[in-house]
């Protein structure tokens, strides 16, 4: 039986992958409609590199404190951070960003647009972020608490030595999964006209009406940024690794 | 040791856990056990008395010195005892060493390499020095309850609080973990412990509490409440466990 899974799963994906090559390797491609545009593809993908690093590294801070806030013992940070966190989850990111630009930032007279969907990527991802890390919290044992306060550790000590260490190694699956969500969604940056990846290639298709070779090249730009992130995550998932 | 219960009672929403305990126990007072049938209230006895939650009402005093309130208060006065429970409670992602290491250099401030040569002398003499390196799923039962019994004395405590040490072991590893405990008295070391085991607690201990719904029904020394019950519910209950 086990035997037989594994050999109808080979088939199966083995054919799909190879027809889809087929497919998009057969078809007859006019390269030389989009070659004019390879700088902006270049600078269209470092853009995306830049901006997701760097919400990468915000949106960790933002879920950190966004759970700190959940798990507080006080009333007050506990319901604004669910608040933030609910409202954020339910809405679109596209008219996150919109609001974003041109009704706040606008307001306090920010006019980066890399700097504002830096930060509403950020806070974007953060949310969720905020969801796997409480999950990740709360998922330790309550034995492992009793067994800290016991010892005499204190509850920052505790964190710091037995919640968060375990809680790590529980949360880096889902967590690699929303970066790879979040280097995705900074395509809708374009709304405000941030000139990422996306954006490069949806005007070399305008321009040209080549449309596949426009828009092709997104699959190994993505790819390149997404891909190393899920290596890295399974080699700290291995670092981290304390059972089996 | 001397220890006063007045009136201590714990609840828990509609279940008195502890309710209403007086006990007076003399300066001689080395080692006390709390025996009695499952929910008894004996586990809640000993988080009081060790600290670990506040008591509904009523008071504990322990050498004379009643028990704090405050958080603080509490932390420093579990930081002089050491607990162990029934369910092991090791740090998953720390290897024995460590977790015998961490809790001396952090909570009581100890230079690390003296700490790692104390935690090298507690295993020597718990016959553990070459499973030190060992993370506790590698570890069997028994050998994970002799690391956190030696987790709970490294620091040498002043008090000893054991819940049901040996209960989730096969009885080979209980002989193991008992002979253990029972060299501890021997050394005059101040213990409080809740056990089914009813021959090492007539061994091993000077005065035995009986609970039962969470009221203390009958307290005495070992001797005379094995022997001699005062009560019908004790003497049902020992005809009960003794008859195997
Ligand atoms: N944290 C808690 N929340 C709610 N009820 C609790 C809690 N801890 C204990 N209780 C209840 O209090 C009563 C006494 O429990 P306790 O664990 O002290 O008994 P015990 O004598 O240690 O039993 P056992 O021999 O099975 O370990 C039980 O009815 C139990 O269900
Ligand atoms: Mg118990």
């Amino acid at each position: 039986m086990k035997l037989f899974l594994s050999v109808f799963v080979s088939v199966v994906l083995g054919t799909t992958f190879a027809f889809i090559f087929w497919v998009v390797v057969s078809h007859e491609y006019q390269w030389e409609a989009i070659a004019p545009y390879w700088k902006n593809f270049v600078s269209g993908w470092g853009m995306t590199l830049a901006i997701s690093a760097g919400a990468l590294v915000l949106s960790i801070v933002a879920g950190v404190v966004l759970t700190m806030g959940q798990l507080s013992p006080h009333r007050i940070p506990r319901w604004l951070s669910r608040a933030f966190v609910e409202l954020i989850r339910g809405t679109p990111l596209l008219t996150q960003i919109l609001i974003g630009y041109y009704l706040i930032a606008d307001s306090i007279g920010w006019d980066s647009r890399f700097g504002v969907g830096l930060v509403i990527l950020s806070c974007f991802s953060g949310a969720y972020l905020t969801e796997i890390f409480r999950g990740g919290v709360e998922s330790i044992p309550r034995s492992q608490w009793i067994s800290a306060r016991a010892i005499g550790f204190t509850e920052a000590q505790t964190y710091r030595f037995v919640i968060i260490p375990q809680a790590i190694r529980r949360v880096l699956p889902a967590s690699a999964g929303q970066f790879a969500n979040l280097i995705k969604d900074s395509s809708l940056l374009f709304v405000i006209s941030v000139h990422e990846f996306t954006m490069q290639a949806r005007e070399a298709n305008a321009n040209t009406y080549a449309t596949f070779e426009a828009y092709l090249p997104l699959v190994l730009g993505y790819f390149l940024l997404t891909f190393p992130i899920s290596l890295w995550s399974r080699h700290l998932e291995k670092r981290f690794a304390y059972e089996h | 040791m001397s220890i006063e219960t007045v009136q201590l009672t714990r609840v828990y929403g509609s279940t008195r856990a502890v309710d209403g305990v007086d006990l007076s126990l003399s300066d001689e007072l080395r080692v006390l056990a709390l025996i009695g049938p499952s929910g008894g209230g004996k586990s809640t006895f000993l988080r009081l008395i060790g600290g670990l939650e506040p008591p509904t009402s009523g008071s504990v005093r322990i050498d004379g010195e009643e028990l704090p309130v405050s958080e603080e208060g509490l932390l420093a006065f579990r930081k002089k005892n050491g607990f162990l429970f029934q369910s092991f409670n090791l740090f998953p992602h720390m290897d024995a060493r460590e977790n015998i290491v961490l809790p001396l250099v952090e909570v009581h401030s100890w230079e690390r390499a003296e700490a790692t040569r104390r935690a090298e002398e507690v295993a020597e003499r718990f016959g553990l020095v070459e499973h030190l390196g060992k993370l506790p799923h590698q570890l069997s039962g028994g050998q994970q309850q002799r690391i956190a019994l030696a987790r709970a004395m490294a620091h040498e405590p002043e008090l000893l609080l054991l819940d049901e040490p040996t209960s989730a072991l096969d009885p080979e590893m209980k002989a193991e973990v008992l002979d253990l405990i029972g060299d501890l008295c021997q050394e005059g070391q101040r213990i409080v412990l809740s056990t089914h085991e009813m021959g090492f607690a007539r061994e091993a201990s000077d005065h035995i509490g009986f609970l039962s719904d969470g009221r203390l029904i009958e307290s005495g020394p070992a001797s005379s409440l094995f022997d001699a019950p005062e009560t019908e519910q004790v003497r049902g209950f020992l005809n009960k466990v003794m008859k195997w």
